[in-house]
């Protein structure tokens, strides 16, 4: 059955860094987001910091904890369901 | 792309700085006792936010006024620069900022009071400073992020060395803001964490502090002599240097020569992040195996396009005490062994060698000696 909540995250990714010719379906679940699979650089991740915050609630404290979180769409899943509110988690 | 080497020795006839802590003597004082200028506070100032480290002058709020409140330091300060006709034709200015009054369009924005807008571009600023010191009009902005203050020095060398200027000033500040605060905030490297430069811990973290200094540079008069200067640009990427650290070494390169023979220690640009002060700290390793490496960053905070001017002037006051300040807010491990995290006796070594190194790659070094 399809997370919800990665969905969720694949389409804000995709909107958030503006990619252009990739579809949120194409994104694997497991894609990696940093240093391999989509490949973001600090000023992505910034971007997309900066979207989750606002989405979800959660605060990310410095950037080595950006870069676990950010490891893979599957580590971001993990992360945000842990520290977000889950009245503002997709359903 | 690297600076040509040739042309780049010049003598310092004066120094000062203005840091939370006062001035130059001052703040090598509190420096060699460890103390911390920065402090817990609101990143937006008034409108709240995270707390973070920030150092500012004593007195001076985050939130912008016009004229802006930094110039009730920064005037007194310039009062401190020895010498009469700066901005002439024979003593020209260079005034080098990464932010100038970037606080005062922050201001407009949020008061829609025009009056901010006065102060807020650099030349405006710059034009504005020029008219409060009483300069003349050969006046030069220079900016490129944190190796500004570097890029200053390395221009005002050349115009000197081409014979046409007699002196040079170069004036260096920069003052924090909400702007700028929020800025490092966003890239999660201002966060609730103090700095500890080149310690080898799970997380990095930077403070920010406000910070001003002067060098006065002549071709022949002076206590302290640059033997050489050397600026880089890697072109890598807005806030990642290449991971080889070659980016690092190759503004090292003309001066690791120049300085063979000589016994080096190093004044690092150590913010307290982890990779970059991690590829600084191994890069410098390699090539002044036998030089202690400090940073002052973790009690200043990182006082930004000042930095380089600002810390020249610290690093003059501990050659003239004899006695170098260790890495305040770092203790082992450290990214490599020839960290000093206590002060030392420095009396035996010949040479310093004085880095920055700024977002876009760029890199800058000076090797500083008694003239």
């Amino acid at each position: 059955m399809t997370d919800p909540l990665i969905v969720r995250l694949k389409s804000l990714i995709v909107d958030a860094l503006k990619l252009e010719g990739v579809t949120p379906e194409e994104i694997p679940d497991d894609e990696p987001l940093i240093g391999a699979g989509l490949n973001l650089d600090s000023i992505d991740a910034l971007e997309l910091v900066v979207r989750l915050e606002k989405e979800f609630g959660i605060k990310i404290s410095n950037s080595e904890e950006s870069r676990t979180a950010l490891a893979s769409l599957k580590s971001l899943a993990a992360f945000v369901r842990e520290r977000a509110d889950p009245t503002r988690l997709p359903t | 792309m690297a600076v040509p080497f040739a042309n780049t020795s010049a003598r310092l006839a004066a120094t000062g700085c203005l840091t939370p802590f006062g001035d130059s003597h001052a703040t090598f004082t509190a420096l060699l006792a460890g103390r911390v200028a920065l402090a817990p506070a609101p990143f937006l100032g008034s409108d709240g936010g995270d707390r973070v480290p920030l150092a500012l002058c004593p007195g001076r709020s985050l939130d912008e006024s016009a004229p802006p409140n930094w110039a009730a330091f920064l005037r007194p300060f310039a009062a401190t620069i020895p010498g009469e006709g700066w901005g002439s034709p024979r003593r020209p200015v260079f005034v080098t900022s990464s932010n100038f009054g970037v606080g005062s369009l922050y201001a407009f924005k949020r008061t829609n009071d025009a009056q901010h807008l006065r102060y807020g571009t650099p030349s405006k600023c710059v034009d504005w400073l020029r008219g409060e010191l009483g300069w003349g009009p050969h006046v030069t902005t220079f900016s490129h992020a944190c190796v500004s203050a570097h890029l200053g020095l390395l221009q005002a060398t050349r115009v000197l060395n081409a014979g046409l200027a007699d002196e040079a000033l170069v004036f260096s500040f920069d003052f924090l803001s909400p702007f700028v605060a929020g800025g490092f905030h966003a890239l999660k490297i201002l966060n609730a964490d103090f700095p500890a430069p080149y310690q080898d811990r799970p997380t990095g973290s930077i403070g920010l502090g406000d910070g001003a200094a002067f060098a006065i540079l002549t071709r022949d008069r002076g206590d302290f002599a640059f033997l050489g200067q050397s600026l880089h640009n890697e072109m890598h990427h807005f806030t990642a240097n290449q991971a080889d650290g070659s980016g690092f070494a190759a503004c090292l390169a003309p001066l690791v020569s120049l300085a063979a023979d000589r016994r080096t220690w190093v004044k690092g640009h150590g913010t307290g992040t982890l990779e970059a002060g991690r590829l600084e700290a191994q890069t410098l390793a390699t090539h002044f195996p036998d030089s202690p490496l400090v940073s002052w960053k973790g009690s200043l905070g990182h006082t930004l396009g000042s930095c380089g001017a600002v810390e020249l002037a610290i690093a003059i006051e501990a050659l003239r005490a004899g006695r170098t300040p260790g890495t305040v807010g770092s203790h082992a491990p450290g990214f490599t062994d020839h960290i000093a995290f206590e002060p030392f006796a420095n009396a035996s070594y010949d040479t310093v060698l004085c880095t920055s190194n700024a977002f876009g790659g760029a890199h800058a070094a000076l090797l500083l000696a008694h003239a």
